[in-house]
């Protein structure tokens, strides 16, 4: 993984000495909270309904078993004993006291991790597919980049104040799991037909109040143009983008209502005059960047067929987590391994402070000391030998971490709602886990298949629930809970936006009516691999909307 | 009946303002305004702004329910008590997080 240069950690440094600083001045009175409040929201620190929330980034789900014992230790001394991994593959604590935050920043600058710019209306943490590098089916690893794009954007002077904030993805690989398609910015690998590797690049999607699909602007940018065709949209968007409603100022409202065409050709202009200059990215740095993303040593293996059936007879648990848990890798022998953060009854994305220090371990012994985040608010482990799945799971074991559910209904994501978040309308972590307990028998959830629920505590749709094959949408109604459904979203390359088929539910109804969508699949799919989505896709809305409304 | 509530500038604690001026963890030790006591109301209000300790100051409805002081406002119950789920206490006022007007 990329490792600090003197700049960074330079930077880094005297960024912690200055906000340790400006909060001694809060603290003494030297500074109110209208002069403040800015300068915390751009070191990711926020005020919840009961405490301070610190969002820490983890640039592109990347991480290490040193950087995973730093947040362990941060989470056991300065908060309550956890974290929880977001959408946008960060971590938050939600408990942390004002005087804590220098010091637990001074700990992040310890491993080069940081807050920086994981609030504000700038360009927020960039992600990636969480296989990255290891995925049997990608192009190219897309981290270099999107450390590039990380560099480029760090305190970027022209694009800290954007009309609001700015999100991009990256994918390396054509199978999405990045949702590229619903970022401000997706980026995807393709190949030209030179057999060179560039960038499809995707502009104006987004979730939100008002969910967007993104637009293809460019079928292909070159590495060495990137930065500059990336800073061409984002210079159009700084003088275009609505400054006069908050609600409509993200890049998906521009291109929305100006058109694709419009906005492209406003980009191309705008790329004429600085391509070329000092965006241009060579390929020697590119080069350098990419060989701190090298392959690790893997041993050789002969190509290994894991017997999925038999270890199901002989342990059942494991059985499933071989089956649901695993990703192919490049590797001949090698597989990518996801941690499931969602066990029955718990919520989605939470992890303690022991837990986080034997997943360290776990990724130094079994995992070349890589770890990844999703934004799924899961864990990878990508570089794991088939021969050791065994010892790994048993470690899993040990740690409480060995939930086989990924990608099953039970793999829920779910924001923090209106338990901790000051912006909702709505408790989600119930809902996810009623609706974790409900379908927590292996066999149902067998049954059932790939179905993806979403759940967001208020429309700012931290909780994905647009492209949720079901997603759920916590609002306020009469000063109680009432929860939307939508049914159809996805957030793949084929990508949908999930729509909204009746009335909302109370929250103990909910549970039952999402049941009702699951028997009206399951009643009706042609075989049993048919997944949810392509059945409602086959099906339409109706048989949906009478499961959940009747026939009146 | 109105509650004045906020959150203590150390800890980031949820904290209400009781009849003696102190900004204290209890909602049911908040003082509540009536609808003639807005010039009161408004007065501690300006008077919590300028100790600069108190964030997101806000006046809450509350009724009286059983005898206890009842947000009409989940969210606020939600804040009163703690996270419903996870199940965690509420946060608490540190040594130095005492306020008063």
């Amino acid at each position: 993984m990329y490792r600090y240069d003197e700049f960074d950690a330079a930077f880094v440094k005297a960024r912690a000495d200055q906000f340790r600083e400006q909060v001694g001045r809060r603290i003494s009175g030297e500074m109110n909270e209208d002069q403040f409040r800015p300068l915390r929201l751009m070191n990711g620190l926020y005020l919840q309904l009961h405490a301070y929330m610190l969002r820490v980034a983890v640039p592109y789900g990347t991480l290490g078993g040193k950087q995973m014992r730093k947040l362990a230790h941060i989470a056991r001394t300065y908060d309550r004993g956890y974290g929880h991994f977001t959408t946008r593959t960060n971590i938050q604590y939600n408990w942390p006291k004002l005087v804590d935050i220098p010091a637990i920043i001074d700990h992040l600058a310890e491993v080069e991790m940081h807050a920086i710019q994981t609030s504000g209306n700038c360009i927020r943490n960039i992600t990636v597919d969480q296989f990255a590098g290891a995925a049997a089916d990608e192009i190219i690893d897309p981290r270099p980049i999107a450390e590039i794009l990380r560099q480029w954007s760090s305190l970027h002077p022209e694009f800290s104040f954007l009309p609001r904030k700015f999100k991009i993805a990256v994918t390396g690989a054509p199978n999405d799991r990045a949702a590229i398609k619903f970022h401000d910015i997706g980026l995807k690998a393709v190949t030209n037909g030179a057999g060179e590797i560039g960038w499809e690049v995707w502009v104006g999607g987004g979730l939100g109040r008002t969910p967007m699909i993104g637009k293809l602007i460019n079928s292909y940018v070159p590495n060495t143009d990137l930065l500059a065709y990336l800073e061409s949209i984002l210079r159009v968007y700084n003088r275009y983008g609505r400054r006069d409603n908050k609600y409509k100022a993200r890049i998906k409202i521009l291109v929305h209502e100006e058109g694709l065409e419009t906005i492209k050709g406003q980009v191309e202009a705008e790329f004429a005059q600085v391509r070329g200059g000092v965006l241009t990215l060579p390929e020697e740095e590119l080069d350098r960047i990419s060989a701190y993303f090298a392959p690790p040593t893997f041993a050789s293996y002969p190509a290994t067929v894991i017997d999925i059936a038999r270890e199901k007879i002989l342990d059942p648990a494991y059985g499933r987590f071989l089956e649901n848990n695993l990703n192919a890798h490049q590797q001949p022998g090698y597989v990518s391994v996801t941690i499931s953060l969602k066990p029955i009854g718990k919520p989605p994305g939470d992890i303690s402070a022991d837990q986080m220090d034997l997943v360290a371990d776990l990724a130094e012994r079994f995992s070349f000391n890589e770890l990844r985040a999703t934004h799924e608010q899961n864990l990878v482990l990508p570089h794991v030998a088939i021969a050791d799945l065994r010892a790994l799971y048993d470690g899993l074991v040990a740690a409480g971490l060995e939930a086989g559910n990924v990608g099953e209904i039970t793999d829920i994501i779910c924001c923090p709602g209106m338990d901790f978040c000051a912006l909702a309308t709505a408790r989600s972590i119930p809902i996810a886990e009623e609706l974790s307990r409900k379908f927590s028998s292996p066999q149902r959830q067998k049954e059932i298949g790939d179905l993806k629920i979403k759940i967001s505590g208020c429309i700012n749709a931290c909780g994905h629930h647009h492209v949720g094959h079901i997603g759920i949408l916590g609002v306020e109604k009469k000063g109680g809970e009432l929860y939307q459904i939508t049914v159809g979203g996805d957030a793949t390359e084929n990508a949908s936006v999930g729509k909204i088929l009746g009335p909302g539910f109370e929250a103990e109804e909910v549970p039952d009516a999402i049941e009702r969508l699951v028997d009206a699949y399951i009643a009706r799919r042609e075989t049993p691999d048919e997944p949810f989505i392509a059945a409602f896709r086959r099906l339409g809305e109706a048989p949906f909307k009478e499961a959940l409304y009747g026939n009146a | 009946m109105e509650i004045l509530t906020g959150n203590e500038l150390i800890s980031g604690a949820t904290v209400y303002l009781d009849p003696q001026g102190n900004w204290v963890e209890d909602l049911q030790q908040a003082r509540t305004f009536g609808s003639g006591d807005k010039a009161e109301r408004d007065e501690a209000v300006a008077k919590t702004k300028a100790t600069m300790r108190i964030l997101s100051i806000e006046i809450e409805k509350v009724v009286l329910k059983d005898g206890q002081l009842y947000p009409e406002r989940l969210r606020e119950r939600i804040r009163a008590t703690g996270s419903t789920t996870p199940v965690f206490d509420r946060q608490h006022l540190t040594e130095d997080g005492h306020v008063s007007i």
